[in-house]
């Protein structure tokens, strides 16, 4: 079969994340056929080829005629992190209103807004992350390679964190990412903003293990992105109002002022825009 | 930081033709080189193009200080770490917090780390086949077509790579985009236990990064052999240092002159006032001169040339030998994938240092307190020199920010090279596959980052 992978609009960190698979990564693609790769093949044309990983959104008019020539040559595609996925940290733009800079002359215009692949292909597989577990990324491969279903976790992060929650009620919120919190105890009994409750998992937790707040790289959990009666805000909120005894209503104006952390990622998601829409009046 | 900003005087337009090598390939982000021909189809001037803008410093402008960081890593997913570390420093300064030295242990470990794996991603995957595949069809002349043929050579590779990641996923959980450095310190520190299984780790691969020096050692030996045209690099090379030695979190900055080699310091607050932006309307890139020195190379060949010290003597010892071969300082463009092998040891002697030298007591982390001010961090990253500049407002915000990568200190003298190449090699508007892969060659010679490049 012949694999493609391709970079977009990102930093490149999923192509990297893909990378320190090493050997067993490398001993697969030997089995088969590299169509085109920037980031490893010399190949400058765009050809045929059976599974495309994709890498990043589309910012520019340049990204958007290879995603269209990616469209009519790929019989499958992977889209590999959030931004491929949700548009990304580049979702910040549809937050709230930043100047897009126009250079014009022979550059590759910027468009308006950042589009998730989805926009404008159809999509076999979806890969979050920020990047995703590079395991992760592989079995997507291997399962599309190989044709079957790749196994869906559908827990959020705090369902995989060695920290333990307890009923506890806290007075202010804090935005930093963790000050040297005790290893059992959950960090947002310590007032800190961590998005595990409402992210998804199968990462393994890695940040909040080691003292550091989930930012919520992977998107939505299951429960979150499955319905319209669900968002990442509004199920926080609830969460803590749970934990914390507080009020909804007091909780959220709490978080209110979090809401770019809290959609750091996934704010060019046209699903979770129409949530914060309607969470924000906006 | 001069305020004015002052274009960059290209050669003159002839009103030739042009022609691009379109899109650059393994190189980190989307680029090409553009060669513009006089009208009697001579070649006026080359020049590499970044292709690709997102906008981090506008998206940083008003989300809240402590987590500008975690936004701010994902300028890059290869010097990402650095780009964390950056922010957590330049918001320090700004609000005055003193660091635990313990958590200044832990960064430097980590950033060692980081910059072996860096290192080592790109060697395999980017760099390695021009040296191991150079003639071959594009179809093979990559890592898959190399592991074909030489199982053996990107398993030591591997092996390295593996040892790299495997420790930073040990202590920092990820080994791409990590969240443990937190602005006033750390997330936690590693207990005793992990930085011994850290050590054992690294300890496995020492074997793996002498085969990958005699590897390299022997392909840049072949290189220069069959290297036809003798274009030197010329200007200068700037690194951060302490102790008058290459320091990823130094104290100073140093340079020195290609033709001459005397080191000469900056401290940190100097060197950003001495840094001029010199925009062009071709490239989403902002060239960036320091001290009037247009031409400059930071990286791993500039951090090389200013020489390892005693506490790291493998890296010292390799360093002094491949002077004695190659002269002091390195200015020929196929010795940087030595130098980038050079970098790793000296990463591995470093991290093994460090993990002995653990704390045993200490605080993670000290919570800054946000107030209308601005700082700067000045640090190295595994493509160069990078610099971040911060504005805090009073509701602890950001309310500007400012990033300086590698790729626009080095991107002036990128061009100067590629030009002079493209002048000896480019004999008319056909551009050959050999003469793009010539031309392409000198470009990853400069380690490009165009994500940290365009930001």
């Amino acid at each position: 079969m012949y694999v493609a992978t391709v970079g977009l609009s990102s930093c490149g960190g999923c192509h990297n994340a893909l990378f320190t698979i090493g050997e067993p990564l490398i001993a697969l693609l030997c089995d088969h056929n590299i169509a085109f790769s920037t980031y490893m093949v010399d190949h400058r044309s765009i050809s045929p080829a059976d599974v495309v990983l994709i890498e990043g959104g589309i910012r520019n008019r340049e990204e958007l005629e290879v995603a269209g020539e990616i469209a009519r040559n790929a019989r499958k595609v992977i889209a590999v992190g959030s931004c491929a996925v949700f548009g990304g940290v580049n979702g910040l733009r549809k937050l709230e209103v930043v100047p897009v800079v126009d250079e014009g002359g022979d550059l590759p215009p910027l468009l308006e807004e950042m589009k998730p692949l989805d926009s404008c292909m159809s999509v076999e597989l979806y890969v979050p992350g920020c990047p995703p577990p590079p395991n992760l990324i592989l079995e997507a491969l291997k399962s599309v390679l190989d044709g079957y279903s790749p196994a869906h976790f559908d827990g959020s992060v705090c369902s995989e964190c060695p920290r333990r929650a307890e009923r506890k009620s806290i007075r202010s919120w804090s935005q930093h990412p963790g000050p040297g919190v005790p290893h059992e105890m959950c960090l947002l009994n310590k007032g800190l903003l961590c998005l595990g409750p409402v992210t998804r998992g199968g990462c393994h937790s890695p940040c909040p293990t080691r003292g550091a707040v989930c930012i919520g790289c992977r998107g939505p959990s299951d429960v979150v992105q499955s319905s319209q009666l669900h968002s990442m805000f509004g199920d926080m909120v609830k969460y803590v109002s749970l934990t914390t005894r507080a009020k909804e209503d007091k909780v959220g104006m709490q978080l209110m002022c979090m809401l770019r952390s809290i959609y750091l990622f996934t704010g060019s998601d046209p699903v979770t825009r129409a949530k914060v829409g309607e969470k924000t009046g906006g | 930081m001069a305020k004015t900003k002052a274009a960059l005087e290209d050669s003159a337009d002839l009103g030739g033709e042009r022609v691009r090598v379109h899109p650059l390939t393994r190189i980190q982000g989307r680029a090409d080189i553009e060669i513009q021909f006089s009208p009697d189809q001579r070649v006026n001037q080359a020049r590499f193009r970044a292709l690709e803008f997102r906008g981090f410093e506008e998206m940083a402008t008003g989300i809240a200080a402590f987590r500008a960081p975690s936004l701010l890593s994902r300028i890059c997913g290869s010097c990402g770490p650095f780009h964390q570390l950056a922010s957590c420093i330049a918001i320090e300064n700004a609000t005055g917090t003193i660091v635990p030295k313990t958590a200044l242990w832990f960064r430097e470990l980590l950033s060692f780390l980081w910059l072996g794996l860096s290192h080592i991603l790109n060697c395999t995957y980017m760099a390695l086949p021009d040296f191991a595949l150079p003639t071959s069809d594009a179809a093979v002349r990559n890592v898959i077509g190399i592991y074909a043929i030489e199982q053996e050579m990107i398993q030591n590779l591997t092996a390295v790579q593996s040892a790299f990641a495997d420790s930073l996923a040990l202590l920092a959980g990820l080994p791409i985009h990590p969240s443990v450095v937190v602005p006033g310190g750390v997330s936690y520190l590693p207990d005793w236990t992990t930085c011994s299984k850290v050590g054992e780790t690294l300890a496995g691969c020492e074997h793996n990064l002498r085969e990958t020096l005699r590897l390299v050692e022997l392909l840049t030996k072949r290189s220069a052999q069959m290297t036809e045209t003798e274009t030197r690099l010329q200007g200068y090379y700037l690194a951060s240092t302490k102790r008058e030695s290459p320091a990823m979190i130094g104290d100073t900055v140093s340079y020195a002159e290609f033709d001459e080699g005397e080191p000469t310091d900056m401290d940190h607050g100097e060197f950003y006032g001495s840094i001029e932006e010199r925009p062009v309307p071709w490239s989403y890139l902002v060239p960036v001169t320091v001290s009037q020195m247009e031409l400059l190379m930071v990286g791993p060949l500039a951090r090389v040339n200013l020489g390892f010290d005693t506490e790291t003597p493998w890296a010292e010892l390799e360093c002094t030998r491949i002077h004695e071969q190659w002269g002091h300082p390195l200015d020929m463009e196929f010795l940087f994938l030595m130098s980038m092998t050079l970098e790793m040891i000296w990463a591995y002697e470093n991290a093994c240092l460090l993990l002995e030298q653990r704390p045993r007591h200490g605080e993670a982390c000290a919570e800054p307190e946000v107030v209308e001010s601005d700082g700067i961090a000045v640090i190295d990253g595994p493509r160069g020199t990078l610099v971040h500049k911060v504005w805090l407002d009073s509701s602890g915000a950001i309310s500007r920010y400012q990033v300086i990568s590698p790729l626009q200190f080095s991107c002036q003298l990128l061009n100067q090279h590629l030009t002079s190449l493209a002048r000896i090699l480019v004999t008319g508007l056909e551009i050959s596959d050999d003469v793009a892969q010539l031309l392409q060659l000198s470009v990853r010679a400069f380690t490009p980052c165009v994500q940290c490049g365009t930001h």
